[in-house]
């Protein structure tokens, strides 16, 4: 205890107010305060114990140091007298692993938990897992896919680029990774994660624990040569495996993109896989693979969402319009709306370009995505000799694009057959023109150009209150013109184009709602005023 | 005649023990929540503890029952079951796994009352041969 220090921090330095530090002078001690540490003692729940009590004898002059070596004794009645347990104590060191005790120790704290007394507690765990052996399974999102061997695998990079075999793909994850793996051609036929085998060999498991088999097949073979072109193979169902040709390894697995079909109850009936393969020259010393694997649910055609059911802020909106020939509300009920099989090109705006001539923009446009309010606009040069008529429809054509949607869906997963769930677009012009215009325009015929465009999409907050969903209520396309004056030839004018969209949330607030007030329900039976009724 | 010492000191070596019995668990459980206990040392400290009682009150009963009938063959058969309390309560005294002050204080005045309880027997069996 004489030696302990713990305010002892700096080495052959004396610590500021540390009389216990073995480095400090007599000077030193001079100088000092207080003692920060004024006892250094063992446990003190046994009876008697050694203590070094250090103090500061601040009356002498130069102050000195005392250190006094003690048997403190522990009043209470229940100190520890002494104890035959070798680590009561003490804080016990880990033991080191060897060779032998190895696997031990592994078993012992291998695992997220481990408990100080390691035999008895373990046994109960194991009970618990066969009562559920008679559940069905299925799959969840996220569950790994299990084949015969392990997991399905799709190789992707951790920490660095390269591959590691050991990623698991998840049910209902859509997932494309690209790594890097290390060839040479010598090792054309050794490496298995550069064949068609490794990747089609092992068949899924159709659920969880299951003897059902589900065989990976092999939809189409692409085989792209060494300069980067690919070409589609008739006929391929057959795997093809690596082997060297000319000094070349060929048919080694660049790509592979999963498509797995899964029911709705969480089982898993076909599974495709369509491989790109290509050829290695000597010099290669690691190629880049890439994998994908998607998920289709049976009979249905994949539709990409906005969000499900509620809009997801950075989607785009979802528009379509009637086709010809299908009035409005007849045929309600057989009707279905045309979309653009592009969703990004479903509604969108002009988008602004480097050079701002409006005419020179050539058509480029930008969707509209939910949430996000977006302003753009070119400017046009408008010189004498253009006419009034060929120039509104230009500009109506760049506001407002080819083929402008009539309706746009109110959820992010509304379907086309479902016309209710679809909000038209109102159209509005309004026509910017300044009182004094007003006076003069009435006595003169005038051309209107339209000049600006705002969309107005006004949304509302739907459902619960812990898991709101964006509904779209209502959309509002306003075309503002203007006069065009006549200018006298030779001159020219720039005005501005301005398209504009705007997301204003109308929601209105959350009103709790109570459950209705219990009530009494009382009856008395019909004879109970018996004598008198 | 019967030796009245030693039936008082039986009287009150029963009670002594009760209260000795019931303080020695109490304690073990305080031992057991405040200190690191493992299941592999606690096991035999209670198990001994049981069979002390048990045997004092074996022990307890022949020598009252030996010297009220002035027998020595209950008084003799006490006096061997008293060497096995004495080597119990050593145990308890300096074997066990923690050692309170409380437990030293408890287990001398117990060895003291064997030591006097022995010595008055012997006495009596002396007295009734």
């Amino acid at each position: 205890v004489a030696k302990l220090c713990v305010c002892d921090l700096l080495v052959a330095q004396c610590d500021v107010n540390c009389c216990c530090d073995p480095d400090c002078s007599a000077a030193d001690f001079s100088l000092f305060t207080t003692c920060s540490v004024p006892i250094v003692t063992g446990d003190s729940r046994l009876c008697s114990q050694k203590a070094a009590i250090y103090s500061l004898d601040v009356e002498a002059n130069p102050p000195e140091r005392i250190f006094k070596l003690i048997d403190q004794v522990n009043p209470s009645v229940f100190c520890i007298h002494a104890t035959n347990y070798k680590q009561a104590l003490s804080f016990s060191p880990a033991e080191m692993p060897t060779s032998e005790n190895f696997d031990q120790l592994l078993k012992r704290f291998g695992s997220a938990t481990f408990s100080a007394e390691p035999d008895s507690w373990n046994m109960n765990t194991d009970a618990q897992n066969p009562s559920d052996a008679n559940d069905t399974y299925r799959y969840e999102y996220g569950v790994p896919i299990q084949t015969v061997d392990a997991f399905l695998r799709l190789p992707s990079p951790v920490v660095s680029s390269w591959c590691s075999d050991a990623n698991p793909a998840g049910f209902l994850v859509n997932q494309a990774t690209k790594c890097t793996r290390s060839v040479s051609v010598e090792e054309c036929g050794t490496i298995q994660a550069l064949s068609m085998l490794f990747y089609v060999n092992s068949s899924i498991l159709a659920v969880p624990r299951s003897s059902q088999m589900v065989n990976i097949q092999v939809q189409s073979i692409v085989v792209q040569s060494l300069n980067g072109m690919r070409t589609l193979l008739n006929g391929s169902d057959v795997v093809r495996l690596p082997m060297i040709l000319d000094e070349l390894c060929i048919n080694i697995v660049l790509g592979v993109s999963y498509h797995i079909t899964y029911t709705d109850a969480g089982e898993i009936i076909e599974a495709a896989a369509a491989f790109v393969l290509g050829a290695i020259n000597k010099e290669a010393l690691s190629i880049q693979q890439s994998f994908e694997i998607s998920f289709t649910q049976v009979n249905t055609t994949p539709v990409p969402l906005s969000g499900n059911p509620g809009y997801v802020v950075g989607l785009p909106i979802r528009a379509g319009f009637w086709p010809q020939g299908y009035p409005f509300p007849v045929e309600i009920l057989f009707a279905a709306l045309v979309l653009n099989t592009n969703r990004y090109s479903q509604l969108t705006i002009l988008q602004s370009t480097s050079n701002q001539d409006c005419l020179a923009a050539q058509g480029a446009r930008t969707p509209v995505l939910f949430g996000y309010n977006m302003v753009s606009g070119c400017k046009l040069r408008i010189t004498a000799a253009m006419k009034c008529q060929p120039l509104t429809q230009i500009l109506l054509d760049l506001l407002k694009g080819q083929s402008f949607p009539e309706y746009v869906a109110s959820f992010g997963n509304s379907q086309a057959q479902d016309v209710l769930d679809w909000v038209p677009i109102t159209h509005l012009r309004t026509s910017e023109q300044s009182d004094n215009d007003r006076i003069y325009n009435t006595f003169q015929s005038s051309c209107q150009i339209p000049v600006a465009l705002e969309i107005e999409v006004k949304w509302t907050k739907y459902g619960s209150l812990v898991n709101p969903q964006a509904k779209i209520v209502n959309v509002t396309a306003t075309i503002t013109t203007t006069t065009l004056k006549q200018l006298p030839s030779g001159r020219e004018r720039t005005i501005p184009i301005t398209s504009s969209v705007v997301f204003t949330d109308i929601s209105s607030p959350a009103e709790p709602g109570y459950k209705a007030w219990p009530t009494i329900n009382v009856k008395l039976p019909f004879d109970f005023f018996f004598p008198f009724v | 005649l019967s030796s009245v010492p030693l039936q008082i000191l039986l009287y009150v070596n029963g009670i002594y023990y009760s209260f000795y019995f019931l303080a020695t668990l109490a304690m073990i459980i305080y031992k057991s929540q405040v200190f690191s206990y493992p299941d592999d040392f606690l096991a035999p400290d209670l198990a001994l503890l049981f069979v002390m009682a048990i045997l004092e009150v074996l022990r307890l009963y022949l020598g009252s029952k030996g010297n009220l009938t002035e027998e020595e063959a209950p008084l003799g058969l006490s006096l061997v079951i008293t060497v096995g309390s004495v080597i119990l309560s050593v145990y308890f005294l300096v074997w066990q796994t923690y050692v309170l002050k409380a437990d030293v204080i408890l287990n001398a005045v117990l060895l003291v009352t064997y030591g006097l309880e022995s010595a008055l027997k012997v006495v009596a069996v002396a007295a009734f041969v």
